[in-house]
């Protein structure tokens, strides 16, 4: 009987057997976990992947407020005030929502200034550069929806002057401002707008963008410091 | 050294690049365990302001309208938003107050547009565009003294404009008796202007001292809003509006040698702010918010 079956040990590789031949996945994990990157890399280089915990940490705890938040003039601010008084630990989500948002923008300019001095955005990697900083603009684009949500005297004023600004620019600016309210007025609709933009939209762009970033800085690779004394001899040439 | 021609450079660096990676050290667990390291601080930061944040705040009050404040790090809610409501506080994220700032630095209506759009687009342009714009392959600071004068520049004036913007507007003085006086310092307009005889000092919208609008302009204004001044038509009736129009057209006008044009069409203004009554009737400085 014994001759049917495989030794215990490779019995239990089987299913990991089974998903590396139809998808390859323990490989490319293999690859991901032990490619080189330069010897004298920096504590400076690890901002980026401290932004994708936070943007995982925004994702997590606005799904978790998205289960209890309606986006209507009449109830906005109540169930914000509910989940802060009433839910529990509603207002350890709600908080580590707002601040994580300042400490994201705090980040992005660090990582931002880090990949500027370190010239990391020059040839190969000018591509990095770019998905980066649409990336930033989408970020500001996730402040200024989000800050009406809660729907209090600050947000809704902070709001109309906001969209004003965009209303300033010649041609479209009265068109976006209409666009973005949904009408003269900031109401119902431009709550579920900035809404939809904020939960859906924003996020699964900057979701795309980073996913592109991260393809980017693999298959480039990190650069070393700029510091970096590292010269090819003859020999390795 | 014989000059490289641009394709033998990006040889260059992709051989140097390769020899660095060669030599290098594998990601896993050098890079991950410091990744996890810093990743941590940062949770546990953004935690630790929560906490206090929220341990600032008193208990819940019992008004269920009511807001929540007290707290160093700002309120947990301010008021209910309320449309028809005097209390005009515009005050956005802490990373919009550059904007804010440009706004005030360029208040004037024709100006208006290049702090809200035209400064903020090249700054956008100019980001995105960054890789194509420093054309230097050298990455060694000491060898780019342009771009290192550059990213020593932006923060400072980024920093500098968002101190400044992060500045509530200055206190008045105290508002005339005349009518619509109290109405124009309590209400909205104060937030955002200067007017002498209101006593208002507002920083983010044009000085009416200077701009003396006229009756018709302000009435226009204040009723469907232009730039970043809001609408104020569900917010004030039409007497009110009539009133404030007619209050800022004459009062501005006073103001200096020179009678600007808006005096001699808003005479009747007080009939106005009489019908609207209330604080916009002109009993004097009870009605006067803070
Ligand atoms: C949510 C936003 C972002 C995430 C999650 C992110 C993530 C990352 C990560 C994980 C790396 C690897 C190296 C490192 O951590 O320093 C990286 C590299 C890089 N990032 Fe970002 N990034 C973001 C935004 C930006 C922005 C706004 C810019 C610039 C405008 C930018 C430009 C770059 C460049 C040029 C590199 C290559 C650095 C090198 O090879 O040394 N990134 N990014």
């Amino acid at each position: 009987m014994s001759t049917l079956l495989p030794p215990p040990k490779e019995l239990a590789m089987l299913p990991v057997d089974w998903v590396e031949e139809r998808s390859g996945a323990i490989s490319f994990g293999k690859f991901m976990l032990f490619r080189n990157v330069p010897k004298d890399i920096s504590w400076l280089q690890t901002l980026g992947s401290a932004l994708i915990t936070v943007f995982i940490l925004q994702a997590t705890t606005g799904i978790i407020l998205a289960m209890y938040y309606q986006p209507t003039p009449e109830t906005a601010w109540m169930t914000i005030q509910w989940i802060t008084n009433e839910a529990t630990l509603g207002w350890l989500v709600r908080g580590m929502h707002k601040w994580g948002s300042s400490v994201m923008v705090v980040l992005l300019f660090l990582h931002m200034g880090r990949t500027f001095l370190f010239g990391a955005y020059k040839y190969p990697r000018e591509m990095t550069w770019i998905t980066g900083a649409i990336i930033f603009i989408l970020v500001m684009g996730m402040s200024f929806t989000g800050y009406l949500l809660v729907f209090d005297e600050r947000a809704y004023w902070a709001t109309i002057v906001g969209v004003n600004i965009n209303g300033t620019a010649p041609i479209l600016g009265p068109a976006l401002s209409y666009i973005l309210m949904v009408g003269p007025e900031i109401g119902t609709h431009t709550l579920s707008r900035f809404y939809s933009l904020h939960m859906l939209v924003l996020p699964s762009a900057i979701g795309g963008l980073i996913f592109l970033h991260m393809l980017l800085v693999v298959r480039l690779g990190v650069t070393s410091p700029p510091w970096s004394r590292m010269e090819p001899t003859e020999r390795d040439v | 050294m014989p000059r490289l021609t641009a394709r033998e450079r990006r040889e260059g660096y992709q051989r140097e690049y390769a020899f660095q990676q060669r030599h290098g050290k594998p990601f896993f667990p050098h890079v991950v365990f410091h990744d996890t390291i810093v990743s941590l601080i940062v949770v546990a930061l953004i935690m630790g302001i929560t906490v206090l944040w929220y341990a600032q705040f008193g208990a819940i009050p019992t008004d269920p309208m009511a807001e929540r404040t007290g707290g160093l790090l700002g309120p947990a809610y301010e008021a209910k938003a309320d449309p028809g409501v005097l209390g005009y506080h515009p005050q956005p994220d802490w990373y919009f107050f550059f904007l804010f700032e440009l706004l005030r630095i360029f208040k004037t209506p024709q100006l208006l547009i290049v702090g809200t759009i035209i400064i903020p687009t090249i700054w956008m342009v100019l980001l995105i565009g960054w890789p194509f714009i420093d054309r230097n392959p050298d990455r060694r600071l000491s060898r780019r003294p342009i771009a290192l004068s550059i990213g020593v520049m932006v923060p400072i004036v980024l920093l500098t404009l968002t101190f400044y913007g992060s500045k509530v507007p200055a206190e008045g003085g105290v508002a005339s008796t005349e009518p619509g006086a109290a109405a124009f310092a309590a209400g909205a307009c104060s937030t955002c202007h200067v007017l002498a005889n209101a006593g208002t000092a507002g920083n983010v919208g044009p000085v009416l001292d200077e701009a003396k609008p006229d009756y018709a302009t302000a009435l226009a204004l204040i009723t469907n809003g232009q730039g970043s001044m809001p609408s104020f038509k569900a917010t004030y009736t039409e007497d009110e509006i009539s009133c404030l129009a007619g209050y800022v057209a004459t009062w501005s006008a006073a103001v200096g040698t020179t009678p600007g044009p808006g005096a001699a069409t808003a005479k009747d203004y007080p009939a106005s702010c009489e019908k609207a009554g209330g604080i916009f009737a002109g009993t004097p400085s009870s009605a006067a918010g803070p």
